[in-house]
């Protein structure tokens, strides 16, 4: 149990160390000069874009910018954003209540209505049920959030006056930019759920199962969903990883506070402290939630234990 | 005879039912993501529109005359060479922690701004030449610049100049912007970043500049919010998430107009226009009449219609209508006209040979790479001039790039065509855009002649002599057609009626939330 | 002891299963061919009109896809402009037939990156385990990490401006989710007896792979490919909404709801087209999908 432990610490080091590197090329990569893009619309002249270059630290030669940038994850430092002047750690921090409660919320309703309609359409394959339950799944995957969530903002929110269209802080700003969020993550799990329950309903077992008596709830949670449900919690591990690094969209359409607006904001402006800080973030979030997928698995398909990582 | 007068202001006030009452509390739209908050330090137009009311600056300027008016300075001096500015300040002014405002906290906030390590990206650069601040008593303070200066009262004006307390600054450092302590009407209560920014009235303050119409503020709390998403604006508006709405999209403007409830008040926004700049140093746009064809066979006015339904006025040059030293008579240059445009590309030898819709000349289309950003309505305009262009020859290859990314390639020189647009209530700001060493001469422009008169006019204090000079600017950009003007910046704003009171000061972004009232 | 035969259920579920009087857990009986399942042909056939549309573009449309005409901005659909016309006076069915170009192209190559890309990572990483297996999933970990938005921006420097750009862009983003994917299904298959049968009769790792994990996965593997379809054309218009993306006026099925969203009040139409079709689209591909995986 320590070896695993130690084991994914380590590779943890390891994604960490080339999810950085990887950004750190990318921004070099990107045109524009976090400079001359702070200071140009203020009329600043060439010698003092200069300066504030040197300040922060873009003339140095390429190789010592990295080592310097890796020594700072390292340690745990952060720095300071070049665009807001405040440290990055805490600029995460406050935003992260936001982000994990609209993370956990949606990721929550897109399971249990992903793998609702995905267990209709499958059970009920090739009738009405299935075109109506898979149609709705591809709803879900293929409209964007800018728009369902514009469109529910409108219908919800002016029209009816149910809920508040913008801000967070408590349950009630959360249902809508959940919904649409989770709605729109069903998809792909509602997807995944059909594909392997009709797998699943090929096997004998299942017959078996039925012959034996067994009440139908039972043989729909353990021998029907519990095998099938694998891939599908890989994606909903996926997305929720995905979201808690941020979901940009939602955040600007429903005036949310989170991670996504940081990020995209920090990436136009070329502001590489928080980019660097936002990747962390995104490799705890990829990590954690990658372990808990294979963990989860493990528990839910016996045969997996102790077969990977011997 | 005065009875009778009295009688009827009674009957008056009684007839309009709205009584403007103290107190109350409203929810303020912001809309742009807030790139930190500190005046001295960030450079976000977003942060002064809450910051203008927590703080106070030496000088005010009035948005109707133009002239500068006392505000924490009651009095000020400028030397014969224009390069010592002497202020008398005000007494008996505190800031919102109780610390007294005197000379001495002048020069912490200036030493502040200019300090290196602060890494100001705006204010700084506010100041130009500046030299040093020396205190001469309590209340007597100086700013020494190493040259003549016009823009510098200006500058003082704005909220990115304005005075903050030392102590509280000594006390929060680096976290300073989440605890802001000015000496204005209101009080910053808290910031949670990216959700709220929280006013609350400063009931001890007397020392406000005569542009004010109260003496305190009227209400008494305003909480800021953030809509970056300009389709969700008006939804919030009109479910009443929010009383006041900045940069309200041009087709949610007209619905608005048509709802008894709510009103658009549209400030018009001083500075350079949105212009698309013409490449004068990559071929075939060095050619001035091509240039000049192109600004012939583009319908602005069209475009405006289009894109903006008639609620910003099209641009006739490089500044906006309602900027100080702005010359109508710009206006006469290049009125539409495609035929003439055709002619002037024939002669500069531009002719479609190969009948593929394109004119060419010896073996190369005429193509231009049209860079733009994805925000402003600049990809509607960038497909509508492209649409035009087609009709005259001319083929454009547009695309969306990031900001940092246009400055990259202006510096390589790389683009055909490039918009941009600035805001300022100083016209000084052309020196950016048409000085030869300016930093966004995306024209890629080298006239002496124009970069003298622009350089003079920045030295210079009288207005007259000034607005002479930025006349001649204007003439000689249009002459030379350096840039396609497009439109002047309106911000359409988006009020419940219910929020009276509403006016902007003479940079037209920023509201003096004094004299907010709530009618009811 | 043993529970009793038929004991009444008092579940819900089970009652309106019941109710429904379909024997929801037979097992599958042998397929019909494709042609004869009615889902599945008005799915041929959607995808068939679109393709046709696509090509036949220039003879069939009314009027060119990017032709402004602000004079007739905005107006409802009617004879002649059988779809409306849009906020610049662009003629809505024009796009949306040219469009058919642009986004097939553009799902397309994103798709087959993703997949091409992230099959055999997953395939071998799930199928082998051990170190390998490690060491890809964290390869993929450290890909998915990293802001796609920064990916988008430094593909589209790289090479250049136009669509296809932006497909490489979104389909690199694609094809991390994909290999996990692949990797989870891999694995869960490796688990099975049959895997050990084969490995017990000395059958190569690569025999194993291809002969006996790949036909297996192709189910889930398939169904979700047909997911990311969607998921990249989402993925371009989300790059749209941002404000990068395809060129301005590209009639891009994604990037027309992404244009149009803001007219939404004043022009419905002009994105109820595009966001039907997308969503048809992306409909006909999965369930095609599901039929083909289960071949």
């Amino acid at each position: 149990m320590l070896g695993y432990g130690l084991r994914r610490l380590l590779e943890a080091i390891l994604v960490l160390w080339l999810a950085a590197t990887l950004t750190f090329v990318a921004m070099q990569l990107t045109p524009g000069d976090p400079a001359q893009t702070l200071l140009a619309a203020s009329g600043a002249s060439p010698a003092e874009i200069a300066r504030r270059r040197a300040q922060l630290g873009l003339d140095d030669p390429l190789p010592v910018q990295y080592v310097r940038y890796l020594a700072d994850l390292a340690r745990g430092d952060l720095g300071v954003s070049w665009l807001h002047s405040r440290s990055v750690g805490r600029m995460i921090l406050e935003q992260l209540p936001a982000t994990a409660e609209l993370a956990l919320a949606a990721t929550a309703f897109g399971t249990l209505l992903g793998v609702a309609l995905g267990l209709l359409a499958a059970l009920y394959r090739e009738t009405w049920v299935d075109a109506l339950a898979t149609g709705l799944a591809v709803l879900g995957l293929s409209t964007p959030v800018f728009w369902s969530g514009l469109l529910a903002m409108l219908f919800f929110s002016l029209y009816l006056g149910w809920f508040p269209s913008a801000g967070g802080g408590d349950l009630r700003h959360l249902v809508l930019p959940a919904a649409v969020l989770g709605f729109s993550l069903s998809g792909s799990v509602a997807r995944l759920v059909r594909a392997q329950v009709v797998e699943v309903l090929r096997q004998p077992f299942v017959l078996a199962a039925l012959a034996r008596g067994l009440p139908l709830r039972r043989i729909l949670l353990f021998h029907v969903l519990r095998p099938a449900i694998g891939p599908a919690v890989t994606v909903i591990a996926l997305q929720l990883g995905f979201l808690l690094s941020g979901a940009v969209v939602t955040e600007s359409v429903f005036a949310r506070q989170g991670l996504g607006r940081l990020a995209v904001q920090a990436i136009f402006w070329r502001d590489l402290p928080v980019v660097r800080g936002m990747v962390l973030v995104g490799a705890a979030a990829y990590l954690l939630t990658s372990l808990l997928a294979d963990l989860l698995q493990a528990w839910l398909d016996p045969r997996l234990r102790g077969r990977d990582e011997g | 005879m005065r009875r009778l007068l009295i009688f009827l202001l009674l009957v008056v006030a009684l007839a309009t039912g709205c009584t403007p009452r103290p107190g109350g509390r409203i929810v303020y739209g912001l809309t742009l993501a807030p790139s930190g908050i500190d005046p001295h330090i960030n450079a976000s137009s977003e942060l002064g529109i809450p910051l203008t009311s927590v703080y106070d600056t030496l000088v005010y300027q009035d948005p109707k005359t133009g002239e500068f008016v006392p505000g924490l300075a009651r009095q000020w001096e400028v030397s014969e060479d224009g390069r010592v500015y002497t202020f008398y300040l005000r007494r008996g002014v505190k800031f919102h922690d109780g610390t007294p405002f005197n000379a001495e906290a002048v020069r912490f906030n200036l030493e502040r701004i200019t300090n290196p390590d602060l890494a100001s990206q705006k204010a700084r650069f506010m100041l130009g030449p500046y030299e040093r601040t020396e205190v001469v008593d309590e209340y007597t303070v100086r700013i020494v610049l190493k040259e003549p200066f016009a823009p510098l009262l200006d500058s003082l004006s704005q909220v990115y100049l304005a005075m903050a307390s030392p102590t509280a600054v000594q006390k929060w450092g680096n976290e300073y912007q989440l605890h802001q302590v000015g000496t204005g009407p209101f009080v910053f209560v808290e910031y949670i970043p990216g959700a709220r920014l929280l006013l609350r009235r400063n009931p001890d303050y007397a020392w406000g500049p005569p542009v004010y119409q109260h003496k305190t503020a009227q209400l008494e709390e305003i909480e800021f919010r953030f809509f970056t998403d300009p389709a969700t604006r008006s939804p919030a508006l009109e479910s009443g998430e929010a009383d006041v709405m900045g940069e309200i999209p041009p087709q949610d403007a007209a619905r608005l107009r048509g709802n008894p409830d709510f009103r658009i008040e549209p400030v018009a926004i001083p500075g350079v226009s949105l212009m698309l700049f013409m490449n004068t140093n990559r071929p075939p746009l060095d050619d001035l009449r091509v240039r000049q064809a192109i600004l012939f066979g583009t319908d602005r006015r069209a475009i405006i219609s289009a894109v903006f339904r008639d609620t910003s006025p099209m641009a006739c040059g490089p500044l906006t209508a309602v900027t100080f030293g702005y010359n109508p008579r710009v206006c006469e240059f290049y009125p539409y006209n495609p035929d003439q445009a055709a002619a002037l590309l024939e002669e500069a030898g531009w002719k479609d040979t190969d009948g593929d819709g394109v004119r060419d000349k010896a073996g190369q289309s005429l193509t231009l790479d049209f860079y733009l950003m994805g925000w402003g309505y600049l990809p509607e305009i960038g497909s509508l001039i492209t649409d035009q262009w087609a009709r005259l020859g001319v083929r454009v290859n547009s695309q969306k790039v990031s900001y940092p990314e246009a400055l990259a390639i202006a510096k390589e020189s790389r683009h055909h065509l490039m918009p941009f647009s600035l805001s300022s209530s100083d016209p000084d700001i052309m020196s950016r855009f048409f000085h030869s060493q300016g930093g966004f001469n995306w024209s890629k422009v080298n006239d002496p002649e124009m970069d003298g008169w622009l350089e003079e006019a920045a030295r210079l204090s009288d207005r007259d002599r000034r607005a002479d000079l930025y006349s001649k600017v204007q003439f000689r950009v249009m002459e030379n057609a350096l840039v396609i003007p497009i439109r002047d910046y309106v911000n359409l704003n988006g009020v419940n009626n219910r929020v009276q009171g509403l006016r902007f000061d003479a940079q037209g972004w920023f509201p003096w939330l004094i004299d907010v009232v709530l009618a009811q | 002891m043993k529970r009793s035969l038929r004991r009444p259920e008092q579940n819900v579920l089970e009652r309106a299963l019941r109710a429904l009087a379909i024997p929801p857990l037979q097992a599958i009986s042998p397929r019909r061919p494709l042609v004869r399942q009615p889902l599945a042909l008005f799915s041929l056939l959607w995808l068939a009109v679109i393709a046709l549309g696509a090509a036949l573009a220039p003879y069939l449309a009314p009027a060119g896809p990017l032709a402004t005409d602000p004079s007739h901005s905005v107006l409802p659909p009617s004879p002649g402009r059988w779809l409306g016309t849009d906020f610049l006076g662009r003629d809505v069915l024009a796009r949306l037939l040219w469009g058919g170009r642009w986004t097939l192209r553009m799902g397309i190559e994103a798709l087959a990156l993703a997949v091409g890309l992230g099959l055999p990572l997953g395939l071998v990483a799930g199928s082998r385990g051990g170190s390998l297996d490690a060491l890809l999933m964290r390869l993929v970990d450290a890909w998915l990490s990293f802001p796609s938005l920064l990916l988008a921006m430094a593909v589209v420097a790289a090479l250049g401006p136009g669509l296809s750009s932006v497909a490489v862009a979104v389909g690199l983003a694609a094809a991390a989710p994909y290999a996990r994917v692949a990797r989870g299904t891999a694995r869960g298959i490796r688990a099975q007896p049959y895997i050990d049968a084969a490995r017990a009769v000395g059958a190569s790792p690569w025999r194993i792979i291809l002969r006996h994990i790949l036909p297996n996965a192709a189910p889930v593997l398939v169904a979700f490919a047909a997911t990311q379809l969607g998921w990249v054309l989402l993925h371009g218009a989300a790059l749209n909404f941002l404000g990068l993306g395809v060129p301005p006026g590209t009639p891009e099925w994604g990037a027309m709801l992404a244009e149009g969203r803001a007219y939404l009040r004043d022009a419905p139409w002009a994105v109820v087209a595009p966001g039907v079709s997308l969503t048809l689209t992306v409909l006909a591909a999965n369930i095609i999908g599901d039929r083909l995986g289960q071949e």
